[in-house]
C-alpha cells in the first residue's frame, strides 16, 4: 500500500545507512547487531520502500523478484501461482529423491526389494515414496497447465518467445524425469510402460536404433538400463532442469513479471492519413476505443487502438465523437508513460503470497501421500506383460493414438510435431494482440490440439482394459498412475 | 588480402571446440553403446521336430522364442510384438497369438491379422541336423506384410485378450 510506504526522513537515512539504525534491547537484536550477522545479512529489515529495495538488491534469494511487481500480478487468478507451483513441486522431488535414494540401489536384483522395505521397513518410507510420487503426476499436470495458460494469455509474444521456447524444453524435461523414475520401483507396471516408451525410439528415422541402444544399452529393458534411467533421473535431468529453470526465471525477470496490458500505457499506436474522425463504440480499461466509422482507414483495420490513457476513454459516452489532433509514424511513437503508481513491492506483497501457495502445495501432496500409497505391482517379469499394460496417464494419449495409427506417424510424427509446432508458435504468430477476443484463430487452434490430447488420455486412461479393448470404467477400472 | 591474426584466432577456436565436440561425442557413443556379447545369442537346439504337434505353439525362455507348427511348418517366432515390444502370449483357446499391450492378433505362424503391429511376429531362421532343430538367434527376420495369409485359418473359439 501506498501510505505504508510513506517513510520518514530517520527511517529513510536508517535504510541508506544501516550502520546507524537505532540498537534494540534483546539477544536476538544484539545478534543481529553482530559483525558475523551483517556479514551475511548486510541490511536491516526496515519496513521501508529504500530497506525493502535494499533487502531484493542483496538477498540472493529475494533478487529472484523484482523489486516491485504490477498490483494485478497479486491476484489468484492472473497466472493461478502455477509456474511457482511447478518449481515448489521440483524442489519437494528434490528433497524426497534424496531421502529415497538413501535407501534404493539401481540393481535388478535388489530394486524391488528396496521398494518393499520403503513400504514396510523404514519409518515414512511410504509416506516419502507416496509424496514422491504424487507431486511427479502433480508437477506433469501443473506445468502442462501452466502451459496453457501461459499461451491463453498470449505471454509467448514479444519479448517473451525465448522464454517459451524454454518453458517447451522444460515441459519435455518433466516428462523425461517421470519417464525416467517410472522404471526404478523395477514392477511390472514399470518395467512395461518403459519397454512400450522406449520401443517407440526405435521408430525415430535414421537414428532409432542407436537412441534405442543407447537408452536400453542392450538388447532389452534390464541392469544396463535400469542404471542408465537411474543416472539420467538423478544426475543428469535434475541438473538440466536446474539449469533451464534458473534460465527460465531469469527471463521472467528480464521480461516482466506480468503481461503488459494497454492501463499500463498511455500512448501507444500509428495511424494512417484521413483517420481523424472516429465514433466512439466502447472504451474499455484498456484505454480502447473501437473504430467505427473511420476503422477502415486505420491502419490495423477493425482492430482496437489505443489513442488516449485510460481515465480518458473511460470518460467519454457511447457515441460521443473525438477529433485525431495529430498523426504519427509507429516508428517515433517511443514515449510510454507508465503508470508507476500502480504497482507494489514485491517483498512481502507477493512473496508472502508465494510463501501461502508453497505451504499449500504442500499440505496437497502430503495429504495425497497420507490418503493414496503409490502402486507397486508384483516384481519385473521380462517374460510376462501384463494385461493391459498401460503407460502413465500423461502418455497414454499417445498410447491411445498407437493402438490406432502407425508408430512412426502416432508416436514420432505426431507428438514431435506438436511440441515443434509448439516451440516456434512465437516465432509464427506475429499477431501482437493478447486479449482473446483477437486471436481467435491461434485459441481455436491450440483449443482443438488440447481437447483432442484429453479426450484421447481419457479414453486411453479410463476406458481400455486388457487387449486394448473398451471398457467402461464403471464396469472395470483400469486407470494406472 | 593475408589471413590476419584475428582470423586465425577466430577460426582456430571454432576448429578446436568443433574437434571437442566430436571428441566428446564419440568417447560417449563408445561407453554407452551395449556390449556385443550382452543377451541372448547364437545357436540353440530344440529337440526333435517331432516333439512340437501341429497347431500348438511351445514357448522357449532361453531364446525368448515361440515354436509353432502351421499345419506341419515349423516357425521360430520371437515373443517380442513388432509394434513396441510386449511380449505375446499365445492363446490356446483361439489358437492365435494376441497381444495384451495393443492388441494385435497373429495367426499360429506369425502371420498378421488384426490390430496395429506393422507388420507379422520376428522369426528367427529354423534348420534341421541330424533330427534336431537348431535356431539361430543372432538373426533376426522380419515378419510378413500385412496381407500374408497362407496360414491363416478360422479361430478355434474365443480370444484370451480381454475376457480375462
Amino acid at each position: 500500500m501506498i501510505d505504508q510506504d510513506a517513510v520518514s526522513g530517520e527511517q529513510l537515512r536508517d535504510g541508506l545507512e544501516p550502520d546507524v539504525y537505532p540498537v534494540h534491547e534483546g539477544r536476538w537484536q544484539r545478534l543481529k547487531h553482530t559483525d558475523a550477522w551483517r556479514s551475511m545479512f548486510r541490511h536491516p529489515q526496515l519496513d521501508t520502500p529504500r530497506g525493502r529495495a535494499l533487502q531484493g538488491f542483496s538477498n540472493v534469494f529475494l533478487h529472484v523478484y523484482p523489486v516491485k511487481v504490477p498490483r494485478r500480478v497479486l491476484r489468484l487468478r492472473y497466472s493461478w501461482r502455477l509456474g511457482f507451483i511447478a518449481t515448489v513441486l521440483f524442489w519437494i522431488l528434490v528433497v524426497t529423491g534424496v531421502y529415497l535414494m538413501f535407501f534404493y540401489t539401481p540393481s535388478v536384483t535388489s530394486a524391488y526389494g528396496d521398494m518393499q522395505q520403503l513400504r514396510t521397513g523404514i519409518g515414512f518410507g511410504q509416506l516419502v515414496r507416496n509424496v514422491h510420487r504424487w507431486s511427479a503426476h502433480l508437477m506433469v499436470l501443473v506445468v502442462v497447465l501452466h502451459l496453457v495458460r501461459v499461451f491463453f494469455a498470449g505471454a509467448y509474444k514479444k519479448p517473451r518467445e525465448f522464454n517459451w521456447v524454454v518453458g517447451i524444453a522444460l515441459l519435455a524435461i518433466t516428462l523425461g524425469f517421470s519417464f525416467t523414475g517410472y522404471l526404478l520401483p523395477w514392477d511390472q507396471l514399470s518395467y512395461w510402460a518403459v519397454t512400450v516408451g522406449t520401443n517407440l525410439v526405435s521408430y525415430v528415422p535414421v537414428f532409432g536404433g542407436v537412441l534405442t541402444d543407447l537408452l536400453i544399452g542392450g538388447p532389452q529393458i534390464g541392469q544396463s538400463t535400469l542404471q542408465r534411467f537411474y543416472a539420467l533421473h538423478v544426475a543428469v535431468l535434475p541438473l538440466a532442469l536446474a539449469l533451464m529453470l534458473m534460465v527460465h526465471i531469469w527471463r521472467v525477470r528480464k521480461d516482466g513479471f506480468a503481461v503488459r496490458r494497454g492501463s499500463d500505457t498511455g500512448t501507444v499506436g500509428s495511424f494512417a492519413e484521413g483517420a481523424t474522425e472516429f465514433s466512439v463504440d466502447g472504451a474499455t480499461t484498456d484505454g480502447a476505443i473501437v473504430g467505427g466509422v473511420a476503422a477502415d482507414h486505420l491502419e490495423s483495420a477493425g482492430e482496437p487502438v489505443s489513442v488516449m490513457p485510460a481515465a480518458t476513454a473511460m470518460a467519454l459516452a457511447k457515441g460521443d465523437r473525438v477529433r485525431l489532433l495529430g498523426v504519427v509514424d509507429r516508428e517515433s511513437v517511443t514515449a510510454e508513460e507508465r503508470q508507476t503508481d500502480d504497482t507494489v513491492f514485491a517483498w512481502p506483497h507477493l512473496i508472502t503470497r508465494h510463501v501461502v501457495v508453497a505451504l499449500g502445495t504442500i499440505a496437497t501432496v502430503l495429504a495425497l501421500g497420507v490418503a493414496f500409497a503409490a502402486p507397486l505391482r508384483d516384481i519385473a517379469n521380462p517374460n510376462l506383460t501384463p494385461e493391459p499394460a498401460k503407460a502413465p496417464w500423461y502418455f497414454v494419449g499417445l498410447q491411445e493414438l498407437l493402438s490406432r495409427f502407425d508408430p512412426l506417424i502416432a508416436g514420432i510424427f505426431v507428438p514431435a510435431g506438436v511440441l515443434t509446432v509448439l516451440a516456434l508458435l512465437p516465432y509464427f504468430d506475429k499477431n501482437p494482440a493478447t486479449e482473446s477476443k483477437y486471436r481467435k484463430v491461434a485459441i481455436s487452434i491450440f483449443a482443438t490440439i488440447l481437447l483432442v490430447a484429453v479426450v484421447l488420455t481419457v479414453i486411453g486412461a479410463l476406458f481400455r482394459g486388457p487387449g486394448w479393448k473398451f471398457v467402461p470404467p464403471w464396469q472395470h477400472s483400469y486407470l494406472e498412475m | 588480402m593475408g589471413i590476419t591474426r584475428r582470423y586465425l584466432l577466430r577460426t582456430g577456436w571454432k576448429i578446436g571446440g568443433g574437434m571437442l565436440a566430436l571428441l566428446a561425442g564419440w568417447t560417449s557413443w563408445e561407453l554407452l553403446r551395449p556390449l556385443t556379447v550382452a543377451g541372448a545369442s547364437g545357436k540353440m537346439k530344440l529337440g526333435s521336430p517331432a516333439n512340437y504337434k501341429a497347431g500348438t505353439a511351445t514357448f522357449v525362455n532361453q531364446g525368448r522364442l515361440w515354436v509353432s507348427n502351421a499345419d506341419g511348418h515349423l516357425f521360430a517366432l520371437s515373443q517380442k510384438c513388432p509394434h513396441l515390444g510386449c511380449r505375446v502370449p499365445f492363446c490356446e483357446s483361439s489358437g492365435r497369438f494376441e497381444c495384451p499391450c495393443h492388441g494385435s492378433v497373429f495367426d499360429i505362424a506369425g502371420e498378421w491379422i488384426s490390430g496395429p503391429s506393422p507388420r507379422g511376429m520376428d522369426q528367427h531362421p529354423l534348420t534341421v541336423e541330424n533330427d534336431v532343430l537348431i535356431v539361430d538367434t543372432s538373426q533376426k527376420i522380419n515378419g510378413p506384410d500385412h496381407g500374408a495369409v497362407a496360414f491363416l485359418t478360422d479361430s478355434k473359439g474365443p480370444a484370451c485378450a480381454g475376457n480375462g
